[in-house]
Parts: C-alpha cells; sequence; structure tokens
C-alpha cells in the first residue's frame, strides 16, 4: 500500500477543488486507517494531515489519544510532530491531557530539542492539574544552562501560574532573578512575562520598580524598552513616587529617540501613568500633544490612527489642548479608512462640550447624507442640502455606506446629546430638529433610540413642548415618511413618538381635527401594531381637544361638522377593532364604545334656536343646560385632568404603603405543612425585613420582626404574622402635618409648579442661565407635503410669550411621590435608555395620586425635610446582596 | 498578549491558523469575517482592523481587554495578528515584519507555495518567535539559529529512523526536498515587500 504524505494530500486537495468534501471525506478515511497502525512514521504522517485538515475546519478531538501517542515517540521529528498537533487542537476540556504528565515531566528532563518542544507545547494546552503537578519541573528550567530553554520556562512558568495560582510565590522569587540574566533574551521574555502580570495585579508588583527602572535607564533594546515603559504605564498610578522619578527619563526618551514605536509608548505611558498631573505636567501634556498632533498630520496612515487612539485617553484631564486639533480631528471622521473614522468618532464623543456640540452633531449628521438622491428619502437629501458641508465630498466608496457604520453614526449622534440627561443640549428645538433629521436620513434601524429620546425630551424639557408638536405634525402629515415605513431602516417608530407627543400636548393645537385626517388615514394599517394603538389614542386625544373647544363657542353651524368627525373616527375604530393585535383591538373597541356614546347624544341634540328660547322662555330648559352636546365635553376630561411629567427612576420605591395595608397578612393563609416550615418562615423574615427598612421604623422594627419569627419557630406552627404596626403617635402626626404645610410652602414659590398663580421668581440654577442660541441656520424641516405645510404655524395656537425667550428648564430629576427624598443620581451606566415612562394613554389614565402632586426642583432648599431616620441594620446576612445594595439612606428618610 | 495569528491568501484560503486562547465562534468563522473586512481595504490604509461589526463579533470586553487586529499584507498573502492591550500597536507591525523577514530566511525567498506546503514548518518558525502568546525572541539572528537547529534535529532524527530515505521528511530550505510543485503558481514574492 502506497500511503499518501501530508504533500500528496495538499496536492490533492488543489487538483479536486471542485469536489473537496469527496476528497477529504476519502481522506480523513484513510488517516482513520492509517492513525491505528503500529508504525509509529505512518501515524505521525496521518496526524500531520490531519492537523493540517484541522486548520481548514474539519473535527480531529476524535484523535487526541493518537496525538498522544505521537507525542510520546522518542523520535524527535515525530515528537514534534504530536506536540504540534496537541497544541493546535487540545483545548481545556480535552480528556487525554491527564494522561500527558509523565510524559511532560520526562520530556522536561531530556535533551535540550525535546525540553523546547515540550515547554512550547506545554505552553498550548496546559491545564490546571497540569500546572499544578509541574510547577516545580518547570520553575526548575528557569536555571537550565541554555538561554533559548530559560527564556522558554519563563514563559510556560507564566501560563502554569495563570493556570494554578497557588504557585505564584514560590516561583515569582526565581523570575526575579531572570530579570539579571546575562542574556538578553531572558530577559526581555521576563519582561514580557511581567508585563502580563503586572496588567493583572499591580499592587503586588510596585517591589520590582527599582529593578525594572534599573533597565529601564540601561537598557537600548527597543523592543524591551516599550514593554518597559508600558509595564510602567500599568505600574504608576498606585504608587506617585514612581511618577516623579519616570518623568525625566521618558521626557527625555521622547525627545530622543528616533522609533517612532517606543516614543508613541512613551506619550501613551505617561498619558495612562498619570504622570500628566503632576505639577510640572502640563508642559509634558502638551509636548504629548504636540507629538499626537504631529502623528495626525503624518501621511503614515498607522501613525494617524494610534494618535487618535491616545488623544482620546487625553481628552479628559486635558481638553482645551486637544481641542486646538478639533479642525483636524474632524476631517479624520471623514477619512475614507474606516478604522480611522471609528477611532476619530469616539475621540469627538470625547470632546463634545456645550459651545461645539451643534457643529460637530451637524457635521456627523452631515456624513449621514447619501450623495446620490435617486436612492430613496429624497426629501430628507432635500431638506439636508443646505446643511451638508461643501467639504463632504463622499465618494462612492466611502464607508458612509455600510450599515453598520451608520448605525454606530448615528448612536454617536443620540449619544453626545443625550449624555448626562443633555448637559450639552443647550438648544433644545435644534435637538428635535437633529432627531427628527437623523430619522430622515439615518437609513439604519435607530427608530427606537430617536423615538425614546423625542418622548423623553418633550417629557423633561416644558418649553419645547410647542416647538415638538409643530415638528411632530410634520412628521405625521408626511406620506412619503408613511410610504417608507415598512422598509428596513426607516425609522417608523419616529412615529410613534410623534403621535404620542401630538395627543399629549394637543392642547397646543387650534385646529386639533385636521390632524384627525392623518392619523386616522387607513395607510397606518401598514404601521407597527403599538404605533397604530398610540395613532389610536391620540386621535381620541385630539378629538376631546378639540370637542371641549367648541362647545366654548357654540355654534349650531358645527353641528354637521361634528357629525361628519364622530363618523369617521367610529368608521375607523370598527375596523381597527377587528385587528390581530390585543393592544390595537382593545384601544379601538374602548374607542369605538365611548363614540357611539357621543355619536348618540350628538344624534339626539337639538339645536336651540334663538327663537325656540324666546318661545319656551326657560320654562323647558333649565339654565344650566348647556347650548351645545353634552357630550363634546366627555372626552377631553379622561385625559386633561392631570398633567404629565417625568416620573424619577425611584419613585416606584418611594410609594408610602397606604395606612391600614398590612402588606404581611395572608390574604389566603398557607396550608399548615410541617414539611414547608422552614421555608415559610424565611420568606416571612424576609418580607419583615424589607417592610420594616421601607417604612424606615430601623432597629426596633427589625428586632420584632426577630422576636415575631423566633415565636414562630418555637412554637413550632404556623404564626400568621399581623400588622406589627404601631398607632401613630400625636407627634408624628404634628411632624406630618409640618411636613405637609413646608410642602405647599415650597409649591408655591415653585414658578413650575402647575395652576400656580403667583410669579415666578428668578432661577439660580445655572442651566437656565444658558443663553439660548438661535440658530440661523437651522435646517429647513422636510416639507415634502407642501399643500399641508403652510398650515402647521396656524395650526398652533397663539402663544403670549416667544418660546426661545423662556429659560430652557429640563427636569432631569422626574416626578417622586409625596414625601420621598431625591436620591442621588444614578450613575450613567446603570441608567436605563428610558428614564421616564411614557405611556400612551397619559399620565391621568394610571395611577391617580392620593396626594397633591409634588414637583421637586433643584434649587428648592429642602427645609421641610425631616432627619434621616438612622436605621441600623440587625440582620444584615439574612438579606440578600441585591436588596442591600439597592437600600440607601436617602430611602428612608421622610416615609413616615 | 497575542491571542491569534492568522495568515490567508487574497481568496480567503486559511494558510496557518493558531490561536493562543480559546475563541467563542469556530476557527473559520472568524478567518472569514477578518478576511471579508480586510480583502474591501485598498493598499494605503492603516493597517488597524477596525469596524463596527468586528467589535461585536470578537466580542466588546472592558477597556483593557478589548482586542485589535493588526495585518499586513505580503503579495497574496495577509498575515493577521489579533492582539490585547498589553502589546505595542507599533511593536506588533514589526513583529509581523519579523515574522515574514523569518520566514524569508528560512524559505529562501519565500512564496505562498512554501507556506501551503510545508505549514508544519512555518508553525515551527512561528514557535521561536511566539509562544503561548508571549512574544519569546524578537531578534532574527537568534531566531535563524533556532529554526536552524531544530530543523537539523529533525532531519537528523528523520534519516536515523528512515536510512533509506532520500531527503523527504523534515528540514528547513525544503525546495531540496524535490517537491514536483506546479511551478506556475510561484508567482508573488514575499520578499520585502512593504518593509517600514
Amino acid at each position: 500500500m502506497w500511503e499518501r504524505t501530508l504533500q500528496d494530500l495538499i496536492r490533492g486537495l488543489r487538483a479536486n477543488k471542485k469536489d473537496e468534501a469527496k476528497f477529504i471525506a476519502q481522506a480523513v478515511d484513510e488517516i482513520r486507517k492509517e492513525i491505528r497502525s503500529k508504525d509509529m512514521e505512518l501515524k505521525a504522517g496521518a496526524i500531520l494531515k490531519l492537523t493540517y485538515l484541522d486548520m481548514l475546519g474539519y473535527d480531529m478531538s476524535w484523535a487526541s489519544f493518537n496525538v498522544v501517542e505521537v507525542m510520546s515517540s522518542p523520535k524527535y521529528h515525530l515528537k514534534s510532530v504530536g506536540y504540534l498537533a496537541a497544541s493546535q487542537s487540545f483545548g481545556p476540556d480535552t480528556d487525554v491531557l491527564m494522561l500527558t504528565t509523565n510524559l511532560l515531566k520526562k520530556d522536561l528532563v531530556s535533551n535540550p530539542g525535546d525540553i523546547a518542544i515540550s515547554l512550547n507545547g506545554l505552553s498550548h494546552f496546559v491545564s490546571p492539574d497540569l500546572a499544578r503537578d509541574l510547577s516545580h519541573d518547570l520553575v526548575a528550567m528557569l536555571n537550565h544552562s541554555r538561554p533559548h530553554i530559560r527564556k522558554r520556562a519563563v514563559i510556560a512558568v507564566y501560563k502554569a501560574l495563570v493556570k494554578y495560582p497557588d504557585a505564584t510565590a514560590f516561583a515569582l522569587t526565581r523570575m526575579k532573578e531572570k530579570l539579571d540574566d546575562p542574556d538578553q533574551g531572558v530577559v526581555s521574555a521576563t519582561i514580557n512575562v511581567l508585563c502580563e502580570l503586572v496588567r493583572r495585579n499591580p499592587q503586588d508588583y510596585l517591589p520590582l520598580a527599582p529593578q525594572l527602572f534599573r533597565l529601564l535607564t540601561t537598557s537600548s533594546n527597543n523592543w524591551m524598552l516599550i514593554k518597559l515603559i508600558k509595564l510602567f504605564g500599568f505600574l504608576s498610578p498606585y504608587e506617585p513616587r514612581l511618577v516623579r522619578k519616570l518623568q525625566p527619563p521618558i521626557t527625555e526618551l521622547i525627545s530622543t529617540t528616533p522609533a517612532i514605536s517606543l516614543l508613541y509608548e512613551c506619550v501613551h505611558t505617561c498619558i495612562v501613568g498619570g504622570m500628566l498631573q503632576m505639577h510640572s505636567g502640563n508642559s509634558l501634556a502638551e509636548m504629548c500633544v504636540t507629538k499626537l498632533a504631529a502623528f495626525l498630520q503624518d501621511p503614515d496612515q498607522n501613525l494617524k490612527y494610534i494618535a487618535l487612539l491616545a488623544l482620546v485617553k487625553i481628552v479628559p484631564s486635558h481638553p482645551h489642548l486637544v481641542a486646538k486639533y478639533q479642525d483636524v480631528i474632524m476631517t479624520s471622521v471623514n477619512d475614507q479608512d474606516i478604522s480611522i473614522r471609528m477611532r476619530a468618532l469616539d475621540l469627538i464623543t470625547a470632546m463634545v462640550t456645550p459651545d461645539n456640540l451643534q457643529s460637530i452633531a451637524q457635521q456627523l449628521l452631515s456624513h449621514l447624507v447619501r450623495p446620490d438622491p435617486s436612492t430613496a428619502l429624497p426629501s430628507a437629501t432635500q431638506s439636508l442640502a443646505n446643511v451638508t458641508s461643501p467639504s463632504s465630498v463622499i465618494s462612492p466608496l466611502s464607508p458612509s455606506q455600510s450599515s453598520a457604520y451608520r448605525l454606530t453614526l448615528s448612536q454617536r449622534i443620540v449619544e453626545i446629546c443625550s449624555q448626562d440627561t443633555y448637559a450639552n443640549v443647550a438648544d433644545f428645538q435644534w435637538y428635535l430638529s437633529v432627531l427628527v433629521d437623523l430619522s430622515y436620513v439615518a437609513n439604519v434601524d435607530i427608530g427606537k433610540e430617536i423615538r425614546d429620546q423625542l418622548v423623553d425630551v418633550v417629557s423633561r424639557v416644558r418649553a419645547v413642548r410647542r416647538w415638538a408638536v409643530e415638528l411632530m405634525i410634520r412628521l405625521l402629515s408626511d406620506d412619503t415618511f408613511l410610504r417608507n415605513a415598512r422598509e428596513e431602516g426607516s425609522c417608523a417608530e419616529v412615529l410613534w413618538a410623534a403621535a404620542w407627543i401630538v395627543g399629549e400636548n394637543s392642547s397646543e393645537i387650534s385646529e386639533p381635527h385636521k390632524l384627525l385626517q392623518y392619523l386616522l388615514q387607513p395607510q397606518i394599517s401598514t404601521l407597527a401594531p403599538e404605533t397604530i394603538a398610540v395613532y389610536l389614542q391620540a386621535s381620541v386625544k385630539l378629538f376631546g381637544v378639540w370637542a371641549a373647544g367648541l362647545s366654548k363657542q357654540w355654534d349650531n353651524d358645527d353641528l354637521p361638522k361634528v357629525k361628519d368627525i364622530v363618523e369617521t373616527i367610529i368608521g375607523c375604530m370598527r375596523e381597527f377593532a377587528a385587528s390581530a393585535d390585543i393592544e390595537v383591538q382593545e384601544r379601538a373597541a374602548n374607542a369605538l364604545q365611548l363614540f357611539s356614546f357621543v355619536r348618540a347624544d350628538i344624534n339626539s341634540f337639538r339645536p336651540r334656536t334663538d327663537s325656540i328660547i324666546a318661545i319656551d322662555g326657560g320654562f323647558e330648559t333649565s339654565m344650566e343646560d348647556p347650548i351645545y352636546p353634552k357630550s363634546l365635553l366627555l372626552v377631553n376630561p379622561l385625559f386633561s385632568l392631570y398633567e404629565l411629567n417625568p416620573v424619577n427612576l425611584a419613585a416606584q420605591n418611594n410609594v408610602p404603603v397606604p395606612e391600614g395595608l398590612d402588606l404581611d397578612a395572608w390574604i389566603v393563609p398557607p396550608p399548615r405543612d410541617t414539611f414547608l416550615e422552614p421555608a415559610s418562615v424565611a420568606v416571612d423574615d424576609d418580607l419583615l425585613l424589607k417592610k420594616g427598612k421601607s417604612k424606615g421604623k430601623g432597629k426596633a422594627k427589625a428586632k420584632e420582626g426577630k422576636a415575631a419569627k423566633n415565636s414562630s419557630r418555637r412554637g413550632g406552627e404556623r404564626v400568621v404574622l399581623t400588622s406589627s404596626e404601631t398607632p401613630e403617635t400625636p407627634e408624628q402626626r404634628a411632624e406630618r402635618e409640618q411636613q405637609r404645610l413646608a410642602r405647599l410652602e415650597r409649591q408655591r414659590e415653585d414658578p413650575y409648579y402647575i395652576g400656580d398663580k403667583t410669579p415666578s421668581r428668578p432661577d439660580q440654577d445655572d442651566i437656565d442661565s444658558i443663553p439660548v442660541v438661535h440658530l440661523d441656520d437651522m435646517p429647513p424641516l422636510p416639507a415634502a407635503n407642501s399643500a399641508a405645510s403652510p398650515h402647521f404655524s396656524s395650526l398652533l395656537r397663539e402663544s403670549t410669550t416667544h418660546i426661545s425667550a423662556e429659560p430652557v428648564v429640563v427636569d432631569r430629576d422626574g416626578e417622586m411621590p409625596e414625601g420621598a427624598v431625591l436620591l442621588p443620581p444614578l450613575p450613567p451606566s446603570q441608567k436605563p435608555s428610558r428614564p421616564i415612562t411614557p405611556l400612551s394613554n397619559g399620565a391621568s389614565a394610571h395611577a391617580p395620586p392620593a396626594f397633591p402632586e409634588y414637583v421637586i426642583e433643584d434649587e428648592v432648599p429642602r427645609t421641610g425635610t425631616p432627619e434621616p431616620i438612622k436605621v441600623v441594620r440587625a440582620k444584615k446576612k439574612s438579606t440578600p446582596g441585591a436588596k442591600k445594595k439597592r437600600t440607601r439612606p436617602a430611602e428612608l428618610e421622610g416615609l413616615q | 498578549m497575542i491571542h491569534s495569528v492568522i495568515i490567508f491568501n487574497t481568496s480567503g484560503v486559511p494558510r496557518l491558523t493558531k490561536f493562543y486562547t480559546p475563541i467563542y465562534q469556530s476557527t473559520q468563522t472568524l478567518v472569514q469575517k477578518i478576511y471579508s473586512l480586510i480583502n474591501t481595504r485598498s493598499a494605503g490604509l492603516c493597517n488597524f482592523l477596525d469596524a463596527p461589526e468586528l467589535e461585536d463579533f470578537l466580542g466588546r470586553r472592558d477597556e483593557h481587554e478589548q482586542l485589535r487586529v493588526v495585518y499586513r499584507s505580503y503579495a497574496t498573502l495577509h498575515f493577521v495578528f489579533v492582539v490585547d492591550a498589553s502589546e505595542s500597536e507599533l511593536g506588533v507591525l514589526d513583529l509581523i515584519q519579523v515574522f515574514v523577514e523569518s520566514l524569508d530566511r528560512a524559505f529562501e525567498n519565500v512564496c505562498e507555495l512554501d507556506l501551503v506546503f510545508h505549514f508544519d514548518e512555518v508553525h515551527h518558525i512561528l514557535a521561536e518567535i511566539i509562544q503561548g502568546g508571549l512574544v519569546l525572541e524578537t531578534n532574527l539572528e537568534e531566531i535563524d539559529s533556532s529554526v536552524r537547529h531544530a530543523a537539523q534535529a529533525r532531519k537528523q532524527s528523520f534519516a536515523s529512523a528512515n536510512p533509506l530515505a532520500l531527503g523527504v521528511g523534515g528540514g528547513v530550505g525544503p525546495r531540496s526536498a524535490g517537491i514536483p510543485t506546479p511551478l506556475g503558481w510561484l508567482t508573488g514574492k514575499l520578499t520585502g515587500v512593504g518593509a517600514r
């Protein structure tokens, strides 16, 4: 039999390109035979072929035992095949690894060649067990006479330490000696290893600093210097003295070294190692930024890339230095290389301030505009034509076309504007326009984010609502947008926000009924069900506002118009009441019933003419009877009773438990099951503790709970825990009354409290001192439906003040229940993307509060806040960790 | 550390794959993904591969674990290193150059076919530069002499086991191994392209 060698296999593969699968199946069959052969040469050949096929994606795990057989061959050329196959195919869960312990032990004391390949192989497939059993043998190799073995051993010891950290203490002393090894290669390998170790655990390696510092000042090997500099970058944040000591040699390296890679690494370490925060750091920082800026303008794209990478890290501490180069950085966002664009985007995001936000966002937005007007969304291209700066000529092959990049870019635009609850946005009209523009030009799936932003901004920023309504009316009436809604990347979710905003703020619109034609047009059935539901709800709200307005100036000529509109609404609702989506169905059915009632009332309405009044003379018609159909006032109060406010994240947790509600009482007492006893006791305990905390009763309460629990355990039978509420003492009542008064006082002073007639006092908040910039070059909004657009401004009600003249107030905290104390703001990472909960049916539709509304503003001094009640958690260990974290002192205040 | 070393040609066929840490998807999809991203990049662009798709693909880890793809193209081959934050970006670029020059010394004017037919030898050379994801040696002379030593040892071992064989089996300078290669493919020479 003539067996195939690896070369034959490869040649065969090249010859059988058309039928590769068949050829490989045949080859694997041969390998299976050969691998069982007694001839080691043949077996090794088969393993080698298999390793090659493994690279092409064919499984070789079935042969792992045979790999070990080949590894154990005494012949060097076969052994190396075995170790190669092992390092390529063995993973942490390869079971034959435990068979290799003795083999490795033997190879590690064999001739230098065998030691080298076994050290190399071991570095790849070492497992915790192997590391434990072999760590002593490996450490012994650190003192081998040949440098080649020593440096391999250094790395192998490191790999073993990663898997078996218990050996660290004993291996490390020997490893440190290698820093003084006569061979430069060994020292270099040791530095590489230390670099990895230090990165994981910097504090433990601070004692090594003097030795490393000596190497830094004496060595001339650039490879090693780079690693040393990197290493000090990890170390120096933990030792301020090191920073001072490192500054001179690094500064010198920066100004003298010809090697760009070393120069870059020095600059990088200066930045990440905190060397620029020192008293003399400013000049160093300037030098670093100058060097990096030179890289930015270098024709070498690689230098551009890494310069951006390092500048991102310097921005937080020295923004003014980087800001000088904003123009260069901005051109990098336009680079043809997507790698550079990505880094430049990162940098730009870090550089945003209230001053430059608008120009940055506009420029990013202009990148999304397609240069080719024939491809989809012509209205958007037109509308943004004047935003596009002339410099951004995008080639057809530009990365701007890649949808993943467009998505990143769009997300970045939203991100820079919304970070820290719009800390950088001075002009919210501008921001809303940006969001709408984005929904037109993004052409990627970012509708959800835009929707959430629109709703969030409109809820938080009262002053911008009018403008938002105007914008949203344009969106709703844009037929092109609706027609494209089905397509991918159309951002149709924005219509959800549009309908919701228009519905919620319908009182801003002077002729709401004109909008109904857009909200109830048959084409909306192509939208997503959740959007349809909001559309339906919004149209009911609009009708309510319109009808209520109509009743104030009733004219009998309006009757046919009302009838007409009611009929239209009923017709539309009837259709959607048969929708397959439960939400749409329910909204439509609700509206249908409501409007059937309205219709009945209107149909039975007999207009009173003046003559009738004269004849009847107040005989049959009482004076209270209105002259308009009463049902006109039916709908509006359903939505407008309560003002819509953003709700604080922690509001739900702070809703006080109503008096007399005993959360511990069983609704249905559990069966007396002795087996379940311990478990249910534990649950009781938990409940009690939770209650004790949320009520802020503190130690006494917890003790009570404990006592109750103990008694239940002692008694060995079910004790139904009843309310442990102590009756309210007169002092507590007085205190509560006082709090209430204080709160009312505050509300009187609050300029933003609804329904307050007192003149507002000047604000001290710095947000309000930001002047509102009116942008002259703001992009005109898409006006695809030009026939309808002239009406829009007239659609809005007259406003007494000019909007932009009002100070912009962002409600950053949201509404909290009565008596709750504001929590410290959550770290941004914990903030969900939708911090407030917009409900499509408005705030009024859920949970009518039983207490007066209460708006917290930052600047209001909380004079009435009671002293925080100290809570000593009596039983820490029984509280689950997650709950413990959530309990903050602030939550415990003032809930009595 | 270095997480993987991959060599593939301009049609995406892998010529060497080495993974120093376990990866979370099949090696084939990883190679294909990186290939598809690199293949569309023109020559003048930078040697760092960065794309929104890639970040999700490699798994976005915390800042220190952020993986970076560094590559260099020589004639028909792309050399790709996936590294983390403890490697210097420019250093890795130089390391790729060292690797290619070592290949060139071992194979004397290395070309893609050398890598195809001597993939085991390429692994042995790589093992003299990187061990377990850490840089072992960067000095060309050192690497070259170690490679020669190991190859010599393999040759001797083979010769003593097969006294009648004629030069088949392991060994450097393997053109002497007398493979009747269809020389039509022997086009792109790797030497010295793009040396910086």
